[in-house]
C-alpha cells in the first residue's frame, strides 16, 4: 500500500517535472521576434540611406529577400517550435540580417564619402567663383563674360541647395558644371583680352606712347598718355613727364572699342579738337578727341564686312577726356574720366590740337596680365 | 468488396483532379501589370523603397511559381503564389497612388517655385527699366546683363518642369528667385545713388 502510495507520487512528481519543464521550454515561437525587429531596423536604416536610389541593386536583392521572409514570418506565426529543433527561418533571417548590417555600413561609408566630396567640391568652386570675381572686378570686365557669372552662380546655388538635401550626387554633378563654366569664363577672358598679355602688341603700344612723347619733345609742346591697363593719364610736356592721374573709362572700357554703344575706350593716336569750359559741357569740363579717326573708320568697315559687327550699329563719337558730372558716378560711357581738380589742371595745360595716345597697356606686369595669368592657374586648378 | 471496387475510381478521380494544380496565371499577369504601372507612374524615383519591395515581391511570386512548377505534378500547391500576387497588387496599387501624389507634390512644388522665381526676375527688370537713360546708365549695364541672364534662365525652368525633373526646376528656381534678389537690392542702391544725381541725356559714344 505504501509502495503504490509512493509510486503514485513519483509518478505525480515526474509528470509535474515535465510539464514544468514543457511549459518553461517547449513554447519557443518559431521566429524570435527580436530577429524580425533587426531585420526590420536594418531595412529604415537602408531607406533613410536611400538605398533604393544610391545602390538600387543592393536594396533590391535586400528587399526581394526581406519580403519573401516577411511573407514566411506572417504565415508561421502561431507555430512554435522546441528549443533544440532548427529553423530555417531564423537561419535565412539572421543571414539577412547580417547581410543587411554590411550593406549599411558600406553604404553609410559611401554617403559619407560622397557627402565629403560635395561638401569640398562646393567650397572649392564657391571660393574659385569668388576668386574670379574678384579678378573681374579688379580689370572691370565683367560685361566681357557675358551671362557666364550668373549662370555660374546659378549652378553654385543649385549645388548647395542639392547638398543641403543630401543629394550629393546632383550637388557633385551640378558643381562640375560650375566649374566648367568658371574655365569656360576664364577662357573667354584669356580670349578677348589676351592682348594685354602680349609682348609684342604691348611692345608696340610703348612705340606709340614713346612717338607722342617724342613729338611732345621736338614741338616743344604738351601730349596725354593714357594707359587702360593701368587706369592713369600722364601728362608730358616737352617731351618731359609732368605728372599723371588716375582715370576712370568706359563700362566696358577694358575691350577694345568697335561700335557705338559698347561701353568701350578707344585705342589709338587722337588730338584735342574742342576744349569745353564749364557752361559747355555737363561734366566739369570736356576735352572732345578726333575719335573715329582714319584707321578706327578703316577697322570698324572692314568688322562690318567680315560680320563682326551687327549691320546696324554705328562706329559712335564724342570720345573725351572730361571732368565729373557728380561725384556719384563710377563709369562712362567709353570716354576718359578725371576728377575734378586733375581735369582743371590738364584742361589748363592742353590745347586744340595736342596729341592724346590711349593705350591698353605699357608693362608686361600689367593688372589685366597678372589676372589673366592668376586665372590660367585658376583654369587648371579647375 | 463490391464497394471497394466503387471507392477507388472515386478516389482516383479526386486525386488527378486535385494534382492538375495550374499556377495562377491571371492573377500572376495583373500583378505585373500593377507592378509596371506603378513603375510609370515614377514610383521608382518619387517611392523608391516602397517600389524595390514590390518588385521583391514580384521576384519571390515568380519564384514561388518555378518552385511550384519544379515538383511533381500531384503534389503542385500554388496557394501561396495566389497569396503573393494578391499582396503583389494590391501593395503595387497603392504604391502608384503614393508615387502619383508624391509627384503630383513635386510638380506643384516646381511650378510654384517657377512662378515665385518669375515674379522676382519681373521685379528686376522693372528696377532695371527704372533706372534713367544716359551717362549714369553706365553702371547698371553689368546688372542689366545680369537680370536678362535671369529671365533666360527662367526657361531652363520651364524645359525641366517639361521633362518632370521636378527637383531640378524647383533648385534651379529658387536659385534664381535668390539671385533675383541679390539683383534687385544692387539696383536699387545703384537707383538711391543716381537719385541724388541729375539725370543726363544720352551721348553718341
Amino acid at each position: 500500500m505504501i509502495q503504490k502510495k509512493l509510486r503514485i507520487a513519483a509518478f505525480n512528481l515526474w509528470g509535474g517535472a515535465l510539464v514544468i519543464a514543457g511549459t518553461l521550454t517547449g513554447c519557443v515561437q518559431a521566429v524570435p521576434q527580436e530577429v524580425v525587429e533587426a531585420v526590420e531596423s536594418i531595412d529604415r536604416n537602408l531607406m533613410q540611406l536611400r538605398a533604393a536610389e544610391i545602390a538600387p541593386t543592393d536594396y533590391g536583392s535586400f528587399a526581394r529577400q526581406w519580403v519573401t521572409l516577411r511573407a514566411r514570418v506572417e504565415a508561421e506565426d502561431d507555430l512554435i517550435r522546441w528549443p533544440w529543433e532548427s529553423s530555417d527561418l531564423e537561419f535565412a533571417l539572421r543571414r539577412l540580417q547580417e547581410e543587411g548590417s554590411r550593406t549599411v555600413a558600406r553604404l553609410t561609408a559611401q554617403q559619407a564619402a560622397l557627402r565629403h566630396s560635395a561638401e569640398r567640391q562646393l567650397a572649392h568652386i564657391e571660393d574659385r567663383m569668388k576668386l574670379i570675381s574678384v579678378q573681374v572686378s579688379a580689370i572691370d570686365s565683367r560685361l566681357v563674360l557675358g551671362t557666364k557669372p550668373v549662370e555660374t552662380d546659378l549652378l553654385v546655388k543649385q549645388a548647395r541647395t542639392f547638398y543641403e538635401q543630401g543629394y550629393y550626387g546632383q550637388s557633385l554633378e551640378t558643381s562640375d558644371r560650375a566649374a566648367h563654366n568658371l574655365a569656360a569664363q576664364a577662357a573667354t577672358l584669356s580670349r578677348e583680352l589676351g592682348r594685354y598679355a602680349s609682348r609684342d602688341r604691348i611692345v608696340q603700344w610703348q612705340q606709340m606712347a614713346k612717338n607722342t612723347i617724342e613729338w611732345s619733345r621736338t614741338h616743344r609742346t604738351s601730349a596725354i598718355v593714357v594707359s587702360k591697363a593701368e587706369r592713369t593719364l600722364t601728362l608730358y610736356k616737352d617731351g618731359h613727364k609732368v605728372l599723371s592721374y588716375p582715370v576712370r573709362l568706359g563700362f566696358n572700357g577694358i575691350r577694345e572699342k568697335r561700335y557705338q554703344g559698347d561701353g568701350a575706350t578707344p585705342e589709338g593716336r587722337y588730338r584735342i579738337t574742342h576744349k569745353r569750359g564749364q557752361g559747355q559741357t555737363q561734366f566739369y569740363r570736356a576735352l572732345v578727341l578726333d575719335y573715329p579717326n582714319q584707321e578706327d573708320r578703316r577697322r570698324f568697315v572692314h568688322e562690318r564686312k567680315t560680320g563682326h559687327i551687327p549691320a546696324l550699329r554705328g562706329i559712335g563719337g564724342q570720345i573725351e577726356i572730361h571732368g565729373v558730372e557728380n561725384e556719384l558716378m563710377a563709369q562712362t560711357l567709353g570716354c576718359v574720366m578725371l576728377d575734378n581738380p586733375h581735369m582743371a589742371f590738364i584742361f589748363d595745360r592742353v590745347d586744340k590740337g595736342t596729341p592724346v595716345t590711349i593705350v591698353g597697356a605699357l608693362n608686361e606686369q600689367n593688372s589685366v596680365a597678372l589676372a589673366l595669368a592668376h586665372l590660367s592657374v585658376t583654369r587648371d586648378e579647375i | 468488396m463490391n464497394m471497394h471496387h466503387a471507392v477507388l475510381p472515386l478516389l482516383c478521380t479526386f486525386a488527378l483532379l486535385a494534382g492538375c494544380a495550374q499556377p495562377p496565371t491571371d492573377q500572376i499577369n495583373a500583378a505585373e501589370q500593377a507592378v509596371k504601372d506603378a513603375q510609370q507612374s515614377g514610383a521608382a524615383t518619387y517611392v523608391a523603397n516602397d517600389y524595390a519591395k514590390i518588385e521583391g515581391l514580384l521576384g519571390a511570386l515568380k519564384k514561388e511559381v518555378a518552385d511550384q512548377d519544379a515538383k511533381f505534378a500531384l503534389l503542385r500547391d500554388y496557394g501561396k503564389a495566389e497569396q503573393l500576387a494578391a499582396t503583389a497588387k494590391s501593395e503595387a496599387e497603392r504604391v502608384k497612388t503614393e508615387a502619383v501624389t508624391k509627384m503630383e507634390e513635386a510638380k506643384h512644388a516646381a511650378v510654384q517655385a517657377h512662378q515665385v522665381a518669375q515674379d522676382a526676375v519681373k521685379s528686376t527688370l522693372e528696377l532695371v527699366a527704372k533706372a534713367p537713360a544716359g551717362k549714369d546708365r553706365a553702371a547698371l549695364e553689368s546688372i542689366k546683363t545680369d537680370a536678362e541672364a535671369l529671365k533666360a534662365s527662367l526657361n531652363d525652368v520651364q524645359m525641366m518642369i517639361d521633362k518632370s525633373d521636378y527637383l531640378g526646376a524647383q533648385t534651379k528656381a529658387q536659385a534664381i528667385h535668390e539671385k533675383s534678389q541679390t539683383v534687385s537690392r544692387e539696383i536699387e542702391a545703384a537707383l538711391a545713388k543716381i537719385g541724388k544725381g541729375k539725370p543726363t541725356a544720352a551721348k553718341k559714344k
